[in-house]
């Protein structure tokens, strides 16, 4: 085990104060994996380059209006990188390198996303760090990993769930497959970034050893697909075949009985337009039992054609899912989306509103009392919302530890006051373009820092 | 193909945490992540077996409680012990385990454990060390607290649905689509295992348990990218694309058919393409003779490129429509042109480069006198390995292990046990 250098001040919500992170992460996954060891209380140190920016400091989507666009004023780079310092560094300077060499050898946890390889190529791959630092943790996040044949193959969050089968568990039959909305192998692989290096420091916990862990992006997602690989791998059932994915219901009508990997098989269990017939007017209902659904018949109002025996069974609801389906909707489309939800789950059938992004931050009664959201103070922002941890630890709420870094924010503080760096050795580096590119134009707080350095 | 007693013998990176485990569907899948690499994960069952084992896929398509493969793939090297905490001599039985456990993963309706006089408090007693961690559908408080849920209602409220499903153009009335496998479960197992690690590294330094409040809701809405970023920013939600991210603007599409029948997912066209990556894309189009325009100078210009968007979904459309998906995704993919197959699992199942990695494992069944091939793991750990140590438990297998071997309990008392219909 380490030595303790908390001096018995360590708090159980915030388990990681003291351990020190080198995060060279870029983009979404790698950076959701190291905010939320910030989250947990580490420094998280992250290494930038303003000449090859992080993608998501280029994401002109979530600018607000009346902010200057910049590399600092995206809404969703600040989610990402949230509790962060930042370092702006040119690891391919000979003297760059060597700093970042300084900054592993006084870091628990290194974390990268870059394709197979590249840290080698600079000469910081695992066996370079473990002589910096013997105990060193260093989590890869590869799309296909370090080792194997293809691990030069690249990915972004939709290709990797592409090859990894999750696409195509997603979707209406008979047409092509919906998949995912947006990158969930970005939000995904970056839990497993997380998870692995909280893992491999426990590890160093229980021995004093560090270790390398080698992630792989796609294969991520082939791990949450278990029930329908055991289904090919044991059972030979071919995924391509009639009526599969079978869209929001457990079995598509007329398609024989099968189970689909979501769950048990069950009817009602789909989407049901609501009262006002807006883009995001739904709510989805299951019911997984007969009594459930006996209850739902007096949610509805006992109307006749819910009370033929034909339903009574989940067989027969199965097979006249369609008729069943409409007379269901003829009663959702009369309610609003949470009233709903209200009026079936209070009588204790299973029933939710389909919420948007606007109704998860306005609407959500649920999300409002367990203080999802946080304003913390942002450079560029002003106060924004940021989201906090789904868990309690010791009855608290787990908020972001802070704004994220503007690029290069904290680079003297860092080099300064943790590496021991002198002024003059500072200053020489911004002349050589170290520390900041010779040809890009420095922001206000980088002039400042370097004029502060110059007293 | 790797077995299940791998010749290297280090212990995995979670040895001598002990793990009981009270979970069905909620979080059987952290029990699961864990056990895998080498926890001591203890699944408490009802006697006669949990609810999951009547899920499907079975065996052969024979429903019965040993044969669920859903409950093999997400119970795998775990012990299991069968046991009813309703009952006072199962309650007293299993106050006696919680004092040797690390953790106890649990997933009753909030505030259950407590009501039986089995909560944190009581438990921690005589365990300060012990670390509960409780994973419900919406936490332990507020005003949807007792709302029942499935995976399809999670996904719906927790964001997933309103950004998956298709473009008007592609079907006009196509319903938001809850993307499948059972991913509500996952995204909170992943949470919970980041809280539980989080108090384990605790614990190391202090000896220090705590309780853990998991909320699969918040989990959920944690879980859809830039959708909440999007609406901060600028006050518009996303809308529902084909294959594709959810978007506020009309983006091209990405995922095209091939002459084969399968689909290949592109990344977004223009994000990402700069004037020498085009010349490499259009000159391997030109090859087929479909390049279009797209080897004009005219591309050499960004601003031509990004407002070109279209122009270049449908010509790459045409291109894709021309050749097989093997040719288009490992084509592009050797041009360094970070694209995907839309496989299933009749492509995944002895794909080499996994095989490479040794991702595909062979499980022991004994019982059938049978191995089956199992997925591996998402990351390789080069100090500490990721392995499956045994099938999931049969209803009660290491009842006699566990309550006689390690407990002490008398032959007798364990007979005395399975009268009152405690185990």
């Amino acid at each position: 085990m380490q030595a303790d250098n908390q001096n018995g001040k360590r708090r159980k919500d915030k388990p990681l104060e003291g351990v020190r992170v080198v995060d060279f992460t870029w983009v979404r996954a790698g950076p959701w994996a190291a905010r939320w060891l910030a989250t947990l209380g580490a420094e998280v140190i992250k290494v930038e380059w303003p000449e090859n920016m992080d993608m998501l400091r280029l994401n002109r989507f979530t600018v607000p209006p009346g902010v200057e666009p910049g590399p600092n004023s995206t809404g969703q780079f600040a989610d990402t990188n949230a509790g962060k310092l930042g370092l702006s560094i040119n690891v391919r300077h000979p003297k760059g390198l060597d700093a970042i060499k300084s900054l592993i050898s006084v870091s628990d946890v290194v974390i990268e996303n870059f394709s197979s390889r590249i840290m080698s190529r600079w000469g910081l791959g695992y066996e370079e760090l473990k002589k910096l630092r013997p105990d060193v943790v260093y989590v890869s996040m590869a799309g296909f990993g370090q080792t194997g044949r293809q691990h030069y193959f690249g990915t972004m969050g939709p290709a990797a769930q592409a090859l990894s089968g999750l696409t195509h568990l997603s979707g209406l039959p008979g047409e092509q497959p919906a998949g995912w909305g947006w990158s969930y192998l970005d939000d995904t692989g970056g839990m497993y970034g997380a998870m692995c290096a909280l893992t491999a420091l426990k590890h160093r916990n229980n021995t004093g050893q560090g270790q390398h862990v080698d992630l792989s992006q796609m294969i991520t997602g082939i791990t949450l697909t278990g029930s329908a690989f055991l289904d090919k791998s044991i059972n030979g059932r071919e995924s391509r075949r009639k009526g599969y994915p079978p869209g929001n219901r457990t079995v598509w009508p007329g398609a024989p009985v099968m189970n689909n990997y979501r769950g048990p098989i069950a009817a009602p269990h789909n989407a049901y337009r609501t009262l006002g017939g807006g883009y995001n007017d739904w709510c989805v209902i299951a019911c997984l039992s007969d009594d459930e659904w006996t209850t739902l018949i007096e949610v509805l109002g006992s109307p006749a054609w819910a009370k033929d025996s034909k339903f009574s069974t989940l067989k027969g609801r199965l097979a006249n899912q369609d008729e069943m389906d409409k007379g269901i909707e003829e009663w959702t489309s009369t309610l609003a989306k949470y009233e709903l939800a209200d009026v079936c789950q209070a009588a204790g059938v299973r029933a939710m509103p389909v919420q948007s992004s606007e109704d998860r931050v306005e609407n959500d009664p649920q999300l409002r009392h367990r203080g999802m959201f946080t304003e913390v103070n942002h450079p560029m922002l002003g106060d924004w919302k940021f989201q906090g941890a789904p868990f309690r630890l010791d009855g608290n709420k787990i908020a972001v530890k802070g704004p994220p870094p503007m690029i290069g924010q904290h680079t003297t503080s860092i080099m300064g006051d943790l590496l021991g760096m002198s002024n003059a050795e500072l200053l020489e580096g911004y002349d050589e373009g170290v520390f900041w590119p010779e040809t890009t134009p420095k922001f206000p707080y980088v002039e400042q820092a370097i004029e502060e350095a110059r007293k | 193909m790797t077995s299940t007693n791998t010749e290297n013998n280090l212990p995995g990176p979670l040895a001598g945490v002990r793990v009981l485990e009270l979970t069905g569907e909620h979080a059987q899948f952290c029990g699961k992540l864990m056990a895998d690499l080498g926890a001591d994960v203890i699944k408490i069952e009802p006697p006669g077996g949990q609810e999951t084992r009547k899920v499907g896929p079975f065996l052969k398509d024979e429903e019965h409680l040993e044969r669920s493969l859903y409950f093999w793939h997400y119970n795998t090297s775990k012990r299991g012990l069968t046991l009813d905490i309703t009952l006072p001599e199962g309650q007293e039985v299993f106050k006696k385990l919680a004092a040797t456990a690390t953790l106890i993963l649990e997933s009753f309706p909030a505030g259950y454990l407590p009501s039986i006089g089995l909560g944190y408090e009581a438990l921690s007693e005589n365990n300060p060390g012990l670390i509960m961690c409780s994973v419900t559908p919406f936490g332990q408080d507020g005003p949807w607290r007792d709302y029942k849920t499935t995976d399809l209602l999670h996904l719906g409220a927790g964001g997933q649905m309103a950004s998956s499903g298709y473009d008007v153009e592609d079907i006009p009335d196509a319903p938001p689509i809850a993307p499948g496998g059972g991913n509500a479960w996952h995204i909170a197992s992943h949470y919970a295992y980041i809280g539980i690690m989080g108090a384990l590294y605790h614990r190391d330094f202090t000896g220090e348990g705590q309780y853990i409040d998991v909320s699969v809701h918040e989990a959920c809405s944690l879980t859809t990218e830039g959708a909440i970023a999007i609406y901060l920013s600028t006050g518009d939600v996303v809308r529902r694309h084909t294959g594709r991210h959810a978007s506020v603007d009309m983006s091209p599409g990405i995922q095209h058919a091939t002459n084969d029948g399968g689909f290949i997912n592109t990344t977004r066209s223009g994000s990402n393409l700069t004037p020498a990556r085009i010349k490499v894309l259009a000159s391997w189009m030109d090859e087929h003779g479909l390049a279009d325009d797209l080897l004009d100078d005219k591309y050499q210009d960004l601003k031509v490129v990004e407002e070109a968007g279209q122009h270049f979904a449908d010509v790459l459309k045409n291109f894709f429509a021309n050749m097989p998906l093997v040719e288009a995704y490992e084509g592009g993919q050797e041009l360094n042109f970070p694209w995907g197959a839309v496989r299933t699992m009749e492509e995944i199942m002895g794909d080499p480069h996994l095989e490479d990695r040794e991702f595909f494992v062979s499980v022991e069944h004994p019982e059938l006198g049978q191995e089956f091939t199992y997925p591996g793991g998402a990351a390789i750990y080069n100090a500490s390995p990721w392995r499956i140590t045994r099938r999931a438990p049969l209803i009660g297998e290491h009842n006699e292990e566990i309550l006689g071997g390690e407990l002490g309990i008398s032959k007798t008392g364990l007979e005395a046990l399975q009268k009152t219909g405690a185990i």
